[in-house]
């Protein structure tokens, strides 16, 4: 769906809260299948603990909660490396206090349609007393010639390479799950994305008590991710000036995907939209044969946070570490000739699902975004998201062409930098209704 | 050889602490009390040791009951485990580095291992090599991840690798012949500058290295 709004309440009195909730209970877009077609919009709902405590769920079941979850993400900045730029003293308002409850993502074709679900909600909010909306987070797809793409700020095509599970319906595409001995590519376990299911372990997640309140649950990083256009785009031309192999080759190096999508593993040596709209090849590719680097950098973004085989063992190292990212940009698209500004309000709302927050997406912020070791770099950061400050490096392997050498990116600038966000449990359906009717019952 | 791997030495160390109920806080709490201030990086006292890649010291209490089907056991005694990778050369020479130790840091040595049972403190250096050889354990197997490296080799490659970045972010694009001059000078320079101190380099001060102070990683389930 092309725009989405993400609400933040937060709860009043408990029972006006859990009114808003069982009110809301039949609104919630679940996972079944859309017999007649999209629908106009959707609604999700998910909690932070605070949320939770709001509500006033049992302690035997909030304490229950991972570390990680029960303290927010705020709390976890050493951690994540949320320090410096990103620090939480240059969040938004909204995140300042700590009083953001519930998370409402709401999607939908139009902007009409938007907004109509959205006075909808906060009809009910009147009605119900039961929240308040303290902050609001607009976001939207990027339109070309009238047609909704996969496009951010900086230009790439994003959206590739999102997980497969076991027993989704969703069609699978080989390159999006784990890696088999046999070169082929299975389902992850389905515990690795949803509560109360096998993991790859075949351990079942650390999820609250009782079961049924965390069974097809799930827990939801939020991050919201300015872009510094301008800093891009004047470091890129910069550098594109020394590089060999140009600008648009240099732009592709620094993710491993040229930016209309295309892999550089598959096609190093220019864009080849056949691929791109190829979902038998466009995931499907493995590091093996590429240990220089001559065709997808070492260090490229697309290696680091999903390194396939890059590690060894048939890739065997990474299948607990894997994530399902959804998100939209937001702020006003620029074309290329315009001028920007770093202050000009426009990023990507990043948004993580995983069954353990700690063990997958910190884990891949900390050690494969924040830090190089694994994937042989040293201390140097993920070029395009590390949190630099002005130190950063990042080292482009040379090509095979002796016209187009190794090539250094130093003084790296932040170019993205975090504005907020927190950590938030998505709650099964069923699960819900017990919120929502006092049935949670940790004993 | 199985203590050795390379010119790499892999020791294990076994020392039992002082089972004495009338000291309080007991041995065992005063030596983690220790460990826990000991500083990392560049001060750690097992920087200012020469030939250390790696040292670990844990204070290891009994073995766990995990319940069943597993059996319960218990050991005679508390121990302290030193684990050290250390340069041993080819002939693995154990007792020069702990010569080295007990010269370098007696006042940390005595600190830690005055708790441990028949310890006959770092001023006689060959008392002291012979008391930490009758604790040693055969390590059996172990990996040091240095390529067969002695410490001031790998120093000097960290320093080297980053300075040649260095210099090529500053260099690269420049016209060949004043390219050529400045790399000749950047080498010379580069081979008159000291090798840096043990634990100074920035890949190790990382993260990942943290002081016990900071932020525990992780919920610590289910990793």
């Amino acid at each position: 769906m092309p725009v989405a709004r993400y609400i933040f309440l937060q709860l009043k009195e408990v029972p006006q809260a859990r009114v808003l909730i069982r009110r809301l209970l039949h609104e919630i877009t679940t996972g079944q299948h859309w017999d007649g077609g999209k629908p106009q919009s959707t609604l999700n709902i998910a909690f932070t603990h605070q949320g939770l405590r709001a509500l006033e769920l049992p302690d035997a079941t909030l304490l229950s909660f991972p570390v990680e979850f029960q303290q927010g993400m705020k709390k976890r900045a050493a951690i994540l490396g949320d320090t410096g730029l990103n620090s939480p003293e240059h969040w938004d308002e909204v995140w300042q206090a700590e009083s953001v409850h519930v998370w409402l993502g709401v999607h939908a074709l139009s902007a009409e349609a938007l907004e109509t679900r959205c006075s909808a909600i906060a009809a009910l909010l009147g009605e119900t007393g039961g929240a308040t909306i303290i902050g609001a987070q607009d976001a939207a797809s990027a339109i070309v010639n009238g047609k909704q793409t996969t496009g951010e700020h900086f230009g790439y095509t994003d959206g590739f390479g999102n997980p497969d599970y076991l027993g989704f319906a969703r069609s699978s595409q080989p390159g999006q799950g784990k890696l088999m001995p046999d070169g082929s590519w299975a389902q992850l376990a389905t515990g690795e994305l949803l509560l109360g299911y096998a993991d790859e372990a075949g351990e079942l997640p650390v999820a609250p008590v009782p079961h049924i309140l965390a069974a097809n649950g799930t827990f939801m990083v939020y991050r919201k991710l300015h872009q510094n256009l301008a800093t891009f785009r004047a470091f890129l031309d910069e550098n594109a000036a020394l590089y060999g192999g140009g600008k648009e080759k240099l732009a592709a190096k620094f993710i491993g995907r040229w930016r209309d999508g295309t892999p550089l593993e598959l096609s190093p040596d220019g864009p080849d939209q056949s691929i791109v709209k190829d979902p038998q090849r466009n995931t499907n590719f493995t590091y093996g044969a590429d240990d220089d680097g001559t065709h997808c950098p070492i260090g490229a973004h697309i290696r680091r946070v999903h390194p396939r085989d890059a590690f060894g063992f048939n890739g065997r190292l990474i299948d607990r570490r894997r994530i399902t990212r959804r998100g939209l940009p937001y702020g006003r698209f620029a074309a290329e000739d315009e001028q920007v500004s770093d202050t000009e309000d426009r990023g990507i709302i990043f948004m993580a699902l995983n069954a353990n927050i700690s063990r997958q997406f910190e884990f891949v912020q900390q050690q494969w975004i924040d830090y190089g070791n694994d994937a042989h770099q040293g201390n140097d950061k993920d070029m395009l998201l590390g949190n630099h400050g002005g130190q950063g490096k990042y080292v482009i392997q040379g090509d095979r062409a002796a016209a187009n050498p190794p090539f250094v990116c130093a003084n790296l600038p932040n170019f993205v930098e975090l504005r907020g966000g927190d950590y938030f449990f998505l709650p099964s359906i069923t699960a819900l209704g017990m919120i929502a009717m006092d049935l949670v019952d940790p004993r | 050889m199985p203590n050795q791997n390379g010119t790499v030495y892999g020791l294990t160390i076994l020392s039992p602490i002082i089972n004495d109920e009338k000291a309080t806080p007991s041995h065992d709490l005063q030596i983690r009390k220790y460990l826990a201030t000991l500083p990392t990086g560049e001060n750690s006292p097992f920087a200012q040791t020469p030939g250390t890649h790696l040292a670990r010291l844990v204070v290891m209490d009994d073995v766990i009951y995990v319940g069943m089907p597993a059996c319960e056991e218990h050991l005679n005694s508390k121990y302290l485990i030193f684990e050290s990778n250390l340069d041993g050369g080819p002939t693995g020479d154990l007792d020069s580095y702990l010569r080295g130790l007990a010269q370098s840091i007696p006042e940390h040595l005595d600190a830690i291992w005055s708790h441990c049972v028949g310890y006959p403190g770092a001023a006689n250096a060959q008392a002291f090599v012979d008391y930490m050889k009758a604790c040693q354990l055969e390590t059996t197997f172990f990996f040091a991840a240095v390529n067969d490296k002695s410490v001031p080799e790998t120093l000097r490659a960290l320093q080297t690798q980053s300075a040649v970045t260095d210099f090529i972010a500053t260099h690269q694009g420049m016209e060949p012949s004043r390219l050529q001059a400045e790399f000749v000078q950047f080498a010379n320079e580069l081979k008159a500058t000291p090798v840096p101190p043990a634990g100074s380099m920035p890949d190790l001060v990382h993260r990942g290295f943290r002081s016990p102070s900071e932020e525990i990683k992780t919920g610590g389930h289910n990793e």
